[in-house]
């Protein structure tokens, strides 16, 4: 008796192990997922090492603003002649903080919720439907916008926050309806027959039927609030303009003399912020090709 | 036998699917005949190709489908005249001289009524669609007329009610009869039902049957049924077409087929149907094995591997077609003796 | 706006069918439905805003009363009822709002006349791009899936990924760097020229890039989502059977799949409206163009609360407006809906 379970767990180990194994070669042979993961990668660990190796970014050289490209600035100079290449390394390591910051905490928040909300159903659900559908009646941009007006500061912290409670509800709405679904399962019965705790069942047993498409909206969520923050910036409501973030560095080209005199000012952190959004994209897709569950 | 006598005479159909790069074969040298005015049930397992063979026919299969045969040879008798057309000679499946044949000539009834009506429209109004096509300058008024008459002779209770009602208001049953309006409604000569019961309750089965075999024997029609209802077979078909991995291993009349089953898949396949009454201790029989992957086949025999009977020269090369009795063809070295034929 | 609204229940009452009396029973059902929605928005905004702290007084009452009254201010305040409890207050100003009357921005201009300026033109640029945006996309997107794998699609799936990778701001300085500033088609800023001879073609002028950049980046969702659902479609079994009428392949394309493959695409458009309203508003700053993006980004800038609670009200029942007219064109596209079945 205790051997066969002995035996079936190891089975169950050598079966998910196999199944980890074929997802990897499925992953490897989709060579777009495979380049996106690449890029971000590499973007990500040069922006963290310059972070740490903490480059300069910030002191003005005042006898070279506005250099074009050259040897001793790879990427140019800004308008008061702060290095562009350490910029856009540095302002990357924002960028692609906050988006993932925030994607994983308000996909988190979202999945809880969802979860609760799905689970138990009844006035809970309709309060949090309520919630979630107000939030959706504004595009999340002018919501943010509205919430930066009433926080009436600019700060890395409070941009997190609204973008985590600006971006829980897409989540939300998925999980709760794979909930509703999944908790007239069998397995789910007979687990609340057995009078396992609800928030057992919730989060250890149904919770994992669900994490393919958490995982999948997790990293395009990633690239979608690197984009929001980067559009909040240049319109001037990001974060303060003394951290550098992709947008705030973009920020110098809403002036018109900068688009058609400093191409380089705009077109290398627009080159950094489509590339990762580009890479991250491919990495979501190869990511839902291969976890999807209905294609295997 | 003639054009008259035979409506639908296809010879060496082969169908591949191209997926990745890779061509499989999924229906290989198939050839059969239908006779006009009776039912040719076309039997196997599932993934057999039966299906893909009469859409092969109808030209009704996608992009990455490569077609070819000899011949596919449609006799049309009208007013004592009859017209062939040679449906392997058109290029495009969806060019006009075959869609000019699909409705007033040939139609077909699909597997799953669930899916088979287009949900946005009334279920008049689609039957309705095939009659304009066919007959220009006929009013929707005409043509109406002509659905509630079609309702009516397939027993859809409160025609002109129903006529204006959306799929989603039928139930099954009700749907598999708009279905075969759909396909009656132009009045064709062959029809081709692909598993037309499959889908539903068995009572109403009966029924969809029942109204089926009245259409043929009424009115003459020519029907291809294609079914793994062995049941259903005994009680509709003249002749048998018993096709195995996308080959035809046997073919003959019902009583050729019933009565002197020789190919031993076919065999196989008539010991395997569940009879009322059976003995006690008397166990029901299986194939032995699975159906292979058609695209990991060897050449030879397909059934080779589940064959009693299979010997070395099997594995060999691919069988020919032996007719054993006239009419009776079987793909099986056991009757090489016999003459070989298509 | 709330006109518009007005005329559509008419506009659907001449039709009084049996099904179409369901269709009514709907329409005026997701109407109702929008008012308890507008009012909790207006509620928790105008609540957060005046948590911020900025003294009412600014925004209701004009500057020059305000000056001219300068030593009975607190008297006014209390005629004004500023001393009531906020739900009191929000209430007043609602009523306001209802007649018409949006009181006045804190440099003093009335914003019911900026907004009677603005808001047509923002309307002009997100109507033009949703137009556009929708006949583009849908189009190629349907012409990728009838002919899979060819170059539309190949071209299409490309442009989709770049269009949603490249942020949307950035496309539209491309634009002005080239089209603008290098060629000088078109004008780099601004809405109306004073000096322009031809209204219409000073319109074009000035709406053509941002209207691009608008629908370049709607295109690239709407197109790849057109396609699948096109694709979905034309796989299920009553394709085959219209395919079996031998009706000609346009018909069953258009009149059965494309009917079939209108309604998610119409949920999708309504789920892309938020993000094309958003995308005006930087746009707007992008093109310097005069709208109620542009007035609401200003606002925040400055702390202009009054207006901040105005615009985005705007916006959100634009939003609400959308979604309603995605519930009809849904029901009147599928009779499962429209039967409320």
């Amino acid at each position: 008796m205790n051997e066969a379970t002995v035996s079936i767990k190891d089975q169950n180990k050598a079966a998910s192990s196999s199944r980890l194994k074929k997802n990897i070669r499925k992953f490897a042979n989709n060579k777009l997922a495979v380049l996106g993961l690449v890029i971000v990668a590499v973007m990500t660990i040069a922006c963290v090492v310059a972070f740490i190796a903490g480059v300069d970014y910030r002191t003005p050289d005042l006898t070279a603003t506005r250099t074009a490209p050259d040897s001793s600035h790879l990427f140019g100079t800004d308008t008061i002649g702060r290095d562009l290449l350490a910029r856009v390394l540095v302002g990357g390591c924002y960028s692609i903080f906050i988006g993932l910051f925030s994607a994983v905490v308000s996909n988190g928040l979202g999945a809880i919720l969802g979860a609760v909300a799905g689970y138990f159903g009844g006035w809970v659900d309709s309060v949090l439907v309520r919630i979630s559908e107000i939030f959706q009646a504004f595009p999340q941009l002018v919501l943010v916008m509205m919430l930066i007006a009433i926080f009436n500061t600019r700060g890395l912290g409070n941009l997190l926050f609204i973008f985590v409670i600006t971006g829980w509800m897409t989540t939300f709405r998925m999980v709760r309806n794979e909930y509703m679904t999944l908790k007239n399962e069998t397995y789910v019965k007979v687990c609340e027959a057995f009078g396992m705790k609800s928030s057992n069942i919730m989060f250890k047993q149904i919770l994992p039927n669900v994490m393919t498409p958490i995982i999948v909206s997790v990293t395009t969520n990633v690239a979608y609030f690197i984009l929001q923050e980067a559009s909040l910036s240049f319109i001037g409501l990001g974060v303060a303009d003394s951290t550098p973030t992709w947008g705030n560095i973009l920020n110098a080209a809403k002036s018109l003399t900068v688009v058609q005199n400093q191409w380089w000012i705009w077109v290398f952190p627009g080159a950094a912020i489509s590339l990762f959004v580009l890479a991250i994209n491919f990495l979501g897709d190869g990511l839902r090709d291969v976890l999807d569950a209905k294609q295997q | 036998m003639d054009n008259r006598e035979i409506i639908l005479d296809v010879k060496n159909l082969n169908t591949s699917f191209v997926s990745e790069k890779k061509k499989t074969r999924i229906v290989k040298n198939v050839s059969f005949q239908v006779k006009r005015g009776t039912t040719l049930a076309v039997v196997g397992e599932s993934g057999c190709g039966k299906s893909v063979t009469m859409n092969s026919i109808m030209r009704f299969l996608g992009r990455n489908a490569i077609v070819e045969a000899d011949s596919i040879q449609y006799n049309s008798l009208h007013d004592d005249q009859v017209k062939e057309y040679h449906l392997e000679k058109y290029e495009k499946p969806n060019c006009a001289e075959m869609r000019a044949l699909r409705g007033p000539e040939m139609s077909m009834v699909f597997q799953d009524p669930m899916s088979s009506l287009n949900p946005v429209y009334k279920v008049g109004d689609q039957v309705a669609e095939g009659l304009l096509e066919h007959n220009k300058g006929m009013s929707k008024k005409e043509a109406r007329e002509k659905v509630l008459e079609m309702f009516r002779k397939l027993g859809i209770p409160d025609p002109e009610e129903r006529i204006d009602s959306y799929p989603h208001q039928f139930s099954g049953g009700m749907k598999q009869r708009v279905v075969i309006a759909i396909a009656m409604i132009c009045n064709p000569e062959l029809i081709i039902c692909d598993e037309p019961t499959t889908a539903l309750d068995v009572t109403i089965q009966a029924q969809i049957m029942e109204l089926l075999k009245a259409m043929q024997v009424n009115e003459g029609k020519s029907i291809v049924l294609i079914t793994h209802n062995m049941g259903l077979v005994a009680e509709m078909a003249d002749e048998v077409c018993v096709m195995y991995m996308g080959r035809v291993v046997e073919f003959g009349s019902l009583e050729q087929i019933f009565d002197h089953t020789s190919h031993p898949y076919t065999q196989a396949l008539l010991r395997s149907v569940p009879v009322l009454g059976l003995a006690d201790g008397q166990k029901l029989e299986t194939i032995p094995g699975s159906t292979p992957n058609p695209a990991d086949l060897k050449g030879g025999c397909e059934f080779a591997d589940r064959c009693p009977f299979c010997t070395d020269a099997c594995r060999e090369k691919d069988i020919p077609m032996f007719e054993i009795t006239p009419g009776h063809r079987v793909r099986c070295l056991k009757f090489q003796d016999s003459p070989e034929v298509m | 706006m709330f006109k518009i609204l007005a005329s559509l229940p008419p506009l659907i009452f001449s039709y009084p069918k049996r099904s179409e009396k369901n269709m009514v029973k709907y329409i005026v059902k997701k109407l109702l439905m929008m008012i308890p929605m507008l009012l909790v928005i207006s509620f928790i905004v105008y609540m957060g805003l005046r948590a911020t702290g900025v003294d009412p007084i600014n925004f209701l009452v004009s500057p020059e009363v305000l000056s001219a009254n300068a030593e009975n201010v607190e008297a006014l305040r209390e005629s004004l009822g500023l001393n009531d409890p906020l739900v009191v207050q929000y209430v007043r100003w609602l009523g306001d709002i209802l007649h018409g009357d949006l009181g006045y921005s804190l440099d003093g201009t009335s914003i019911s006349a900026t907004i009677a300026t603005r808001l047509p033109y923002t309307l002009e640029l997100a109507g033009y791009s949703l137009l556009f945006s929708t006949i583009i996309g849908i189009g190629i997107g349907i012409i990728s899936a009838i002919r899979q794998n060819g170059i539309v699609d190949y071209i299409g799936r490309v442009l989709a990924v770049i269009g949603q990778a490249v942020p949307q701001f950035l496309v539209g300085i491309l634009l002005i760097e080239i089209f603008a500033i290098k060629l000088g088609w078109f004008p780099t800023a601004n809405r109306v020229d004073p000096n322009a001879t031809n209204a219409f073609v000073d319109a074009f002028r000035h709406l053509f890039l941002p209207v691009v950049t608008l629908t370049i980046g709607m295109v690239a969702v709407l197109m790849r989502y057109a396609r699948n659902t096109m694709l979905d479609v034309l796989n299920s079994d009553y394709i085959k059977t219209a395919r079996s009428k031998g009706i000609p392949e346009w018909k069953v394309y258009m009149k059965h799949g494309f009917r079939n493959a209108m309604k998610p695409v119409l949920v999708i458009l309504l789920f892309r409206i938020p993000g094309l309203i958003g995308g005006s508003v930087v746009i707007e700053t992008v093109f310097s163009y005069p709208g109620i993006g542009i007035t609401m980004t200003n606002a925040i800038t400055s702390g202009d609360y009054p207006v901040v609670l105005v615009t985005t009200l705007i916006i959100a029942a634009t939003m609400l407006i959308c979604s309603f007219l995605v519930d009809v064109f849904n029901a009147l596209l599928d009779p499962r809906v429209r039967l409320g079945e």
